[in-house]
């Protein structure tokens, strides 16, 4: 447990370099939103905490960190398992700065918001984070960031969210659905997460982009 | 606890990857230091990633620091690896890959790593994509001696490097094997840095060991031979390893035991670990139909 | 202290070279007895040669009676004038003496004539000595 801990912080340590590109990011989605504070939260959640949690695979893509990982002492799930770990915070806290602002915005408009509205918003930024991260992260971590970027599962899931939204118009018609949502998240992120070190083992070893690759890396330790 | 061996290599062969391995033994008594002699695609990386658990073998086994590979993780703390790249996050400065690595290691030495820093001349507000070749191998070595690795693995740390540099890794693997426990591995192309230092050596080609000793053995087993342009030809059953016929004249590497059935006309000397590089690293097409490989040291 | 200086093309091993000058320091008594010498991976890492090296003229050194090492302390020299040392004194004494058997021979000299050379050597060496200069055993 330890490991995973100590993995979600040196996670958060490559993607530090990035922090003013995720400022960035969710500023602009704040300022956009600013006219639909509803789905302020989602929105974060599917255009900025995907960025967030994919920046540690572009770290280590451009440092060739896949060689950090083998020669750290920490088993090869803590490195896995720390990039959920660390999707998962980032989500927490763009959730929660997210859900600040929208208070914010509301209070402004004067309108209702009501503690079910919230919970309403916070399972539909869940569950697309999850689903999100759940069908991102594999490929990611088979593949790499510079043969996936972040864009290249978000853009489609995207998409494939406002096609929904079009067919439902309001979130008025989920209600009914959100007791579904936090569970659902939950399964898919778990599964994810679950099946990691199969897509890992499958990974090429690469050292830092631009030399050629040295081969199929095996799991490496317990 | 410091085992016999620093490490073994027994029968590693590995069937992935552009540069395979066929049936790699050796061995590296605690120590000493042990250069990794080859070519550039001999196989030396291929090896070290093996020997480190990083790269799958289909057959053989490996054993590191006494354990066998793939071991426990808390095996890396005691093994520091430093290669012709860092790999850490170019944005850091050193003080954060202190804060970055620190917490992975059971032994870190928050004083040895500042004090090696200065030794090193390195700053501690410096960027690692700031640093030049040189510095980021002191940097990589300075991280693993802050943790006390008992083994120290280089794979090729001294290409581009400066004169100096090389020398000054020289000094630092000298000051690192004070301590009897502690051993080195060091793969290059280069020879000379090892031509006075190394007590061990592994000659690898082709993903093959071609011979592995001390430094000593290797030496005595070959002897450079040199000869006119017409010389050293109808040699039944002699391998001149890596012979180089031009208009001027011809060299070649034999073993020392078949030197003496050479002749009087060519010439006869021992040769450096250098000659011994080129020779034994040459293209295939330019050796004759080779012998099978000798090993003079012994393999525990 | 050790003074070692090792030639890359003198075409001498170099760990005959250590041994060589080494063994040299202690005749010549710069090398007291009882003088620690540095371990064999201090001198290693000094000269910049292999332990391997260092090892085997430290053994040689050893084996011939000129040094004791003792594991985990180091290597220290010893007294001259132990049975093996002087083996070795007398052995090379011997090599001296067939060196100049062999020039005699060559010169045409004959005994008699080697015997007073030999004789007048000593005088010279006994008049040169100055008065209370230690040869083998007294320590300085």
């Amino acid at each position: 447990m330890t490991a995973i801990a100590r993995m979600t912080v040196l996670h958060l340590r490559t993607a530090m370099p990035y922090r003013n590109q995720i400022l960035l990011a969710f500023v602009a989605v704040v300022v956009i939103m600013a006219n639909r504070p509803t789905v302020l939260v989602p929105a974060l959640a599917l255009l900025v905490v995907p960025s967030i949690a994919g920046y540690p695979f572009l770290a280590a893509d451009k440092a060739g960190l896949d060689t950090l990982y083998a020669v750290l002492p920490a088993p090869r799930r803590a490195v896995l398992l720390g990039y959920y770990a660390w999707a998962l915070a980032g989500f927490l806290v763009t959730a929660a700065v997210g859900t600040a602002f929208t208070l914010v915005y509301t209070r402004f408009e004067s309108t209702a918001l009501t503690g079910h509205t919230i919970l309403l918003d916070l399972s539909l930024a869940w569950a697309m984070f999850a689903v999100n991260i759940a069908i991102q992260f594999p490929l990611l971590i088979r593949y790499g960031y510079s043969r996936i970027s972040v864009w290249g599962t978000t853009l489609p899931i995207a998409l494939a969210v406002m096609a929904v939204v079009r067919l439902h118009v309001s979130l008025a018609s989920l209600q009914d659905r959100a007791a579904l949502l936090i569970p659902m998240g939950i399964a898919v992120f778990a599964a994810s997460a679950a099946l990691a070190p199969v897509f890992a083992g499958h990974r090429r070893m690469r050292a830092p982009a631009g030399t050629p690759p040295a081969g199929t890396v095996a799991p490496a330790g317990r | 606890m410091s085992a016999d061996l620093a490490f073994a290599l027994r029968g590693v062969s590995t069937s992935l990857g552009r540069f395979a391995l066929h049936d790699v033994s050796f061995a590296l008594p605690t120590g000493y230091v042990m250069g990794l002699i080859g070519a550039n695609g001999a196989g030396k990386t291929t090896t070290i990633r093996s020997l480190l658990g990083m790269y799958p073998i289909s057959s053989g086994e490996i054993e590191l620091l006494g354990h066998p590979v793939p071991g426990p993780v808390a095996l890396r703390e005691d093994v520091g690896v430093v290669l012709d790249h860092t790999f850490l996050v170019g944005d850091w400065r050193l003080t954060e890959v202190e804060r970055a690595l620190r917490p992975f290691y059971r032994r870190w030495d928050r004083t040895r790593y500042r004090d090696l820093l200065d030794e090193f001349g390195l700053h501690q507000r410096a960027r690692v994509k700031e640093l030049s070749r040189g510095m980021a191998m002191k940097l990589m070595i300075a991280v693993a001696l802050s943790h006390h690795a008992r083994l120290l693995v280089f794979d090729e740390p001294t290409s581009g490097l400066d004169p100096v540099a090389r020398d000054e890794l020289v000094g630092i693997v000298g000051d690192f094997l004070i301590d009897e426990g502690h051993s080195v591995l060091f793969s290059t192309h280069i020879t000379s840095d090892l031509e006075r230092i190394g007590d061990y050596v592994t000659l690898i080609h082709g993903g093959r060991i071609v011979r592995t000793g001390t430094k000593d053995e290797i030496l005595d087993g070959y002897r450079i031979v040199r000869g006119g342009p017409d010389d050293l030809t109808d040699l039944a059953g002699i391998e001149l390893i890596g012979a180089r016929r031009t208009p001027a004249g011809v060299q070649a590497l034999v073993d020392t035991e078949d030197a003496g059935l050479l002749g009087d006309r060519v010439m006869v000397e021992a040769p450096t670990l250098e000659e011994i590089a080129v020779h034994v690293g040459a293209p295939a097409r330019h050796r004759p139909r080779s012998l099978p490989p000798t090993t003079s040291g012994s393999i525990a | 202290m050790v003074r070692v200086v090792l030639s890359n093309s003198s075409g001498v091993p170099l760990y005959q070279q250590v041994k060589e000058q080494i063994g040299a320091g202690i005749l010549s008594g710069e090398l007291p007895d009882g003088s620690a010498l540095p371990s064999v991976r201090a001198l290693a890492r000094d000269l910049r040669i292999s332990i391997i090296t260092t090892t085997r003229a430290y053994a040689e050194l050893s084996a011939e009676g000129f040094i004791a090492t003792v594991p985990g302390k180091g290597a220290f020299v010893l007294p001259l004038n132990t049975a093996l040392v002087r083996e070795q004194l007398l052995r090379q004494a011997e090599e001296g003496l067939l060196t100049a058997l062999d020039a005699a021979r060559l010169a045409g000299v004959g005994r008699d004539e080697l015997v007073a050379m030999l004789d007048g050597l000593i005088e010279a060496d006994r008049t040169d000595t100055e008065p209370g200069r230690a040869t083998s055993g007294t320590p300085r």
